[in-house]
């Protein structure tokens, strides 16, 4: 067989009279895999023995491409380095610009922002329960849920003009004011999904087939977690009342309550109960913004947003994203352009540093519920 | 709170450190590298047990690297950037992964995009980039462009055989 | 929520969903109706649709296109055609555009927006794979026009541009300590402001085309926001050789097609010019101007400029940097024409006058002061000494109105009067005074007699009565705003008719009938009257500020026939050159009192004498 130079080839990698063991790649063709990312089993039986992350498939170099585009143009580029929730990204990037330029912006732009974060959140979570729910084989509950995340694209798509990567946040604000009437049916569909939990909690959660591959499965302690750089749900899985939107407000988060709700427990089930607490209690966070949105301006007038100009200087800037803490570093010296933009995805310690630790020994089945329950999201990793 | 870990870092550590408020919540070290790892591990028994990631960059007028260990405390709630600066020249760095075992793809990383080398690091094998021949690529000296072209230029892909019409044709697109 | 046992009854739990309504939607056999409207949402951001009509060209869409999905595709129109626009218009390559809609936020004009089609398919019409990867491009290239527009999704309103349409404000004296002083009024931008302001610029170059010396703008106001004056200022002269003066009074056309003014306020583009020049101080500013004299040897060749106006001093300047020796003749005490005796000091202080002569002086221009040719100096002379002669003599003298006692001894032109202020003599001011001309000149000395008047009687009473209503009035918007803050009253659409006398000799005020008309449909001057509808101001001294004209009294009549002249102007092509050979004619007088055409007529003469005499 032709194989060009340094692709990786199916490697026998030892042989004796009862096994002989291969490499296998799971994923990143595989149904219980995103397509662009991939791990290198060493597999016995079922069983597997290492692990190697295979990732780079999605490597299209955001932080150098970053450091080539105006202040401005790069709102383009940057939620597509979380596809299901992308908004965490504009408004982390847009809160290290303003850092550094030193403005505050209108309280309005906070509310729409926060608003705008908490329905990216929802959108995402129907994702990851779906994605729990599609990795055990669940798929109706699943696509029930694509619905409800239609719904909350729809109203994407009302403000912001599209439906996945909104391009919605700018230094400074956002780009577009809420439109008559929006408001109305984001509190309808607030309504709307919390009728749906009793139904999803009957599908999924009290599911005894969900309960038993879920339970024990990739457990973690809180103190493991901590010191592995585990952040949002997955820690708050583990019992630690951690959250960037109570530890350090952004937007509009320090103006209302924000509750915190613990499900306990260290492992996949409690990962998954974690995200569906998290769920309702953006629900209400929603109810609350909408109840006290401000009046003002959407955003801070900067100038001539082609040639913003940032000051010397960097910031550290972080939002309490689906998945986890999603942070941007940003370093000007003063241009046109930054100088340097540094990700910090979420996905990053579970799937390319706890795999190793939690994949050993486990059956290949689980592999993709195990990512599923760590939101494991390649594009973060790769970038 | 933020002041605390500042008097306390600058009372400890004050002859080997600067330390500078920047914004809420956030606090800046700047130090030598070989002192890295102790301010580090002493940062991890202050309850800075979080290192949320590491970041590169390059300062190549300077002629130096900068490394950025971003440390939080859910209990204070701090932000802090560890920050070292490496000769770009000779670029390596003590491998942290003896306090943060995540630190090792964060390492990984960097070595495949800068080229620092830890030493201490287990793998730092390519991690994202494959067949990869060229300068490491998050260098400033490294032009994205100029790397496009030359690969994916007839040239660059090795089409200098094909019919003469072809290539006519391919050229004029790429010219207009 | 509970994570207890299934009930035993749980599948049946199926039976119950039989009968919902499916959530699913079968398009397209419904409508997708979420947004009040079938399809998707109102701010949806599909393809693009561009006004060809209203799209001025200027490229803001493809400087700011993340993707660089625009290029701009030449419509083949000339110039001359395009008042305020460039020739060009966006292609969009829909193979590389994300949907961002950052055009259309960056758009000044307000033309391109984006609809809410976003299905474009069509089965491939060729076989060959060769030709259709280039059908494919074709396809995929749209010129946006009007094709979707009636069907429009995201677009942008002046709250949600990335423009900024607010102008930095300038900093005035107020009205009523200014009128009592002579000093310079506006006082500059800061540092901030004009970086601020500097960052308006799309560097679209629209107003290159229409300023008469064709400055290089946008690299300028580029090079103050870069911080980089040196290079700011090195743009400058290389069109305009009276930077700091054009900073202050030039009329800036280049503002009224500014791309920013579609949507807000245009660049202060004139205010920009001043603060490059105030902030880098004149002797850097001589320094770069004079940086041009090592780089051409002498070329041994003479020319005599009659006349040290701005087209005079330009012409200097440029003849100067091409090797030549240039010789100055003027008739008054000091370089600068009307610029230093006609324009008032609070608009235009003697220093800036005087720095940017420095730069004349510095390239070694000979200025033979207070020789008047004619008199001190024949102008045969001159034909014979020198290799070529620029006339660029302006329009030293006033024209009257010659209405009933236009001679009387209180009656004044106002160029003459402004001539007399700059030179510090006693000029009559009385207490009530009435003015006659819209103009610029009419403001002038309205507001450099309200002065007077302040300074003397302590208060202002001056009526302005000028022929045009207040929208026709050739006189800035600014200067008629101004005028008005300083407390003088503005009287439009009234023509003069008589100077009327009191029984002891002195004049009584203005009589004037209503003016109906002014330019007939072909914009040619032909006032209508209305005599019927009269009125009367009254006032104890008249100025006359109607017009200007040129004094050629040092050359023969035959000559001036010989070098084109036409009922008092010259008529020339783009060299400058009258009809006699080596006798070129430049400024007020070909093209009517205005600054910055005369330093275009000087670059031009410039040249074509350098040409001429064998330079480079
Ligand atoms: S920005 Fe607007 S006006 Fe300018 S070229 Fe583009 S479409 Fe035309
Ligand atoms: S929508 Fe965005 S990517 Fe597309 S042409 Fe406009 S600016 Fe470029
Ligand atoms: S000043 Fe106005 S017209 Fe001139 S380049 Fe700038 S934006 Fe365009």
């Amino acid at each position: 067989m032709y194989l060009p130079d340094g692709y990786t080839t199916l490697e026998k990698i030892s042989e004796n009279d009862d096994h002989i063991l291969y490499d296998l790649f799971f994923g990143p063709n595989h149904p219980g895999m995103h397509g662009n990312f991939g791990y290198v089993l060493d597999m016995v039986g079922t069983e597997i023995l290492k692990v190697r992350p295979n990732a780079g498939q999605l490597h299209r170099g955001f932080e150098k491409a970053m450091e080539n585009k105006l202040w401005a143009q790069n709102i383009s580029l940057i939620p597509r380095v979380c596809v299901p929730d992308p908004d965490p990204n504009e408004v982390a990037y847009c809160q290290a610009v303003e850092a550094i330029m030193g403005v505050d912006i209108p309280m309005r732009a906070k509310y729409i922002r926060s608003i705008v974060l908490e329905m990216s959140r929802l959108g995402s979570f129907l994702m990851g329960m779906g994605g729990v729910a599609g990795a055990l084989g669940h798929y109706t509950t699943m696509y029930l849920m694509m619905i409800d995340r239609d719904l909350i694209l729809d109203l994407f798509e009302a403000l912001t003009g599209a439906r996945v990567y909104h391009i919605y946040n700018i230094p400074g604000g956002v780009r577009r004011d809420i439109p008559e009437g929006w408001t109305d049916k984001l509190l309808a569909l607030c309504d709307r999904l919390d009728q749906k939990l009793p139904e999803w909690d009957r599908l999924l959660y009290e599911n005894p087939v969900v309960q038993d591959r879920l339970k024990g499965l990739g457990y973690i302690s809180a103190s493991e977690a901590m010191a592995s750089g585990i952040t949002g749900p997955s820690l708050r899985a583990c019992g630690v009342a951690a959250d960037v939107r109570i530890d350090t407000p952004y937007a509009a988060y320090g103006e209302i309550e924000v509750g915190i709700n613990l499900s306990g427990g260290g492992d996949a089930l409690a990962r998954a109960v974690q995200v569906r607490l998290d769920f309702e209690e953006a629900v209400r966070i929603i109810r609350r913004l909408v109840a006290a949105l401000p009046g003002g301006d959407f955003k801070l007038d900067v100038g001539n947003l082609a040639k913003l100009r940032v000051p010397a200087g960097d910031a550290y800037s972080k939002v309490e994203s689906s998945k986890g803490e999603f942070g941007y570093y940003v370093v000007s010296n003063g241009g046109l352009k930054p100088y340097r933009v540094s990700v910090r995805g979420p996905s990053m310690p579970a799937g390319m540093y706890l795999c190793h630790k939690h994949l050993r020994g486990m059956k290949i089945d689980d592999v993709a519920v195990w990512m599923a329950s760590f939101a494991i999201c390649p594009p973060d990793i790769d970038r | 709170m933020y002041d605390h870990i500042f008097k306390r870092a600058q009372s400890l550590h004050g002859d080997k450190i600067t330390c500078e408020k920047k914004h809420p919540q956030q606090l800046e070290i700047k130090t030598d590298r070989h002192y890295v790892m102790n301010l580090l591990s002493w940062l991890k028994t202050e309850s800075y047990v979080h290192l949320a990631f590491i970041s590169c960059i390059d300062w190549i007028e300077e002629n130096q690297f900068e490394l950025v260990y971003h440390v939080y405390s859910y209990e204070e709630k701090n932000h802090i950037l560890v920050k070292t600066r490496l000769d770009r020249d000779r670029p390596w760095m003590h491998s942290i992964i003896d306090v943060w075992g995540h630190a090792q793809p964060y390492e990984q990383e960097i070595h495949e995009m800068f080229g620092v080398y830890f030493p201490g690091n287990p793998d730092l094998s390519g991690l994202f980039l494959h067949n990869w021949k060229d300068l490491p690529p998050m260098r400033k000296d490294f032009n994205p462009k100029d790397y496009s072209l030359a690969l994916y230029s007839l040239k660059g892909m090795g089409h200098e055989a094909l019919d003469m019409d072809f290539i006519q044709e391919i050229t004029e697109l790429e010219v207009e | 929520m509970s994570l207890g046992e299934k009930s035993f009854f749980a599948p049946f739990a199926t039976l119950a969903n039989l009968f919902k309504k499916p959530e699913t939607i079968a398009y397209p056999a419904e409508d997708l109706n979420v947004h009040g409207k079938i399809g998707p949402s109102l701010k949806y951001r599909g393809m693009h649709a561009n006004d060809h009509q209203v799209c001025i060209g200027c490229a803001s869409c493809e400087t700011v296109c993340p993707t660089a999905a625009i290029t701009m595709k030449s419509t083949g129109a000339s110039d001359a055609e395009l008042k305020g626009a460039n020739a060009q218009r966006p292609v969009i390559d829909y193979g590389r555009c994300c949907f961002c809609g950052f055009c259309v936020d960056a758009c000044p004009s307000g033309s391109l927006g984006m609809t809410r089609e976003y299905i474009y398919t069509k089965p491939s019409e060729k076989e060959d794979p060769l030709e259709e990867l280039v059908w494919k491009r074709d396809m995929f290239t749209i010129e946006p026009g009007n094709r979707w527009a009636d069907n429009p999704g995201w677009q942008c309103t002046n709250d949600e541009t990335w423009l900024d349409l607010d102008r930095q404000h300038m900093h005035h004296m107020a009205a009523t300590e200014r009128v009592g002083s002579f000093i310079e009024f506006v006082t500059g931008f800061t540092k901030e402001e004009a970086l601020r302001e500097a960052a308006r610029c799309i560097e679209c170059g629209i107003c290159t085309k229409t300023c008469p010396a064709n400055m290089g703008i946008p690299e300028y106001i580029r090079g103050i926001y870069d911080n980089d004056l040196d290079e700011s200022i090195r743009v400058m002269y290389e069109t305009n050789p009276l930077p700091g003066i054009c900073g202050r009074i030039c009329t800036h056309k280049c503002e009224d097609v500014c791309a920013i003014s579609h949507r807000g306020e245009p660049v202060a583009i004139r205010w920009l010019k001043r603060y490059a020049i105030d902030a880098l101080g004149p002797d850097r500013v001589t320094e770069i101007a004079t940086h041009a004299k090592e780089l051409f040897p002498p070329t041994g060749k003479n020319i005599a400029i009659v006349g040290a106006g701005p087209a005079g001093l330009s012409a200097a300047y440029y003849l100067s940097t091409m090797g030549h020796g240039v010789t100055v003749f003027e008739r008054m005490p000091k370089a600068g024409g009307t610029m230093r005796y006609g324009i008032p000091s609070y608009r235009l202080p003697d220093s800036a006058i005087d720095n940017d002569v420095a730069a004349m002086i510095g390239m070694g221009v000979e200025f033979r002061l207070n020789t008047p040719v004619g008199e001190k100096v024949s102008f045969e002379t001159l034909k014979n000494d020198f290799d070529a002669v620029i006339v660029a003599v302006g329009f030293p003298g006033g024209r009257s109105t010659r209405v009933e006692n236009y001679d009387h001894p209180d009656v004044g032109l106002a160029i003459l009067l402004l001539n007399r202020i700059r030179l510090d003599e006693e000029i009559p001011v009385h207490e009530n005074i009435v003015i006659i001309g819209g103009g610029n000149v009419a403001m002038d000395i309205a507001r450099s007699m309200a002065r007077l008047q302040k300074v003397k009687y302590g208060k202002v009473s001056i009526c302005l009565t000028c022929l045009e209503s207040e929208t026709e009035m050739p006189a800035d918007r600014e200067e008629i705003e101004e005028s008005r803050e300083e407390g003088i009253v503005i009287r439009d659409g009234w023509a003069p008719k008589r100077i009327e006398i009191a029984e002891d000799g002195s004049i009584k005020g203005l009589q004037c009938v209503k003016c109906t008309q002014v330019f007939d449909e072909n914009r040619r001057f032909n006032p209508k009257f209305d005599e019927g509808e009269t009125s009367f101001y009254k006032g104890t001294q008249v100025v006359e500020a109607i017009g200007q004209t040129a004094d050629f009294s040092f050359i023969t009549d035959e000559e001036l026939k010989q070098m084109g002249m036409d009922r008092g102007r010259f008529k020339v092509d783009e060299t400058m050159e009258s009809g006699v050979k080596g006798i070129y004619v430049i400024g007020d007088i070909v093209h009517g009192p205005d600054v910055i055409h005369a330093v275009a007529d000087g670059h031009k003469a410039a040249r074509s004498i350098d040409t001429w005499l064998g330079g480079h």
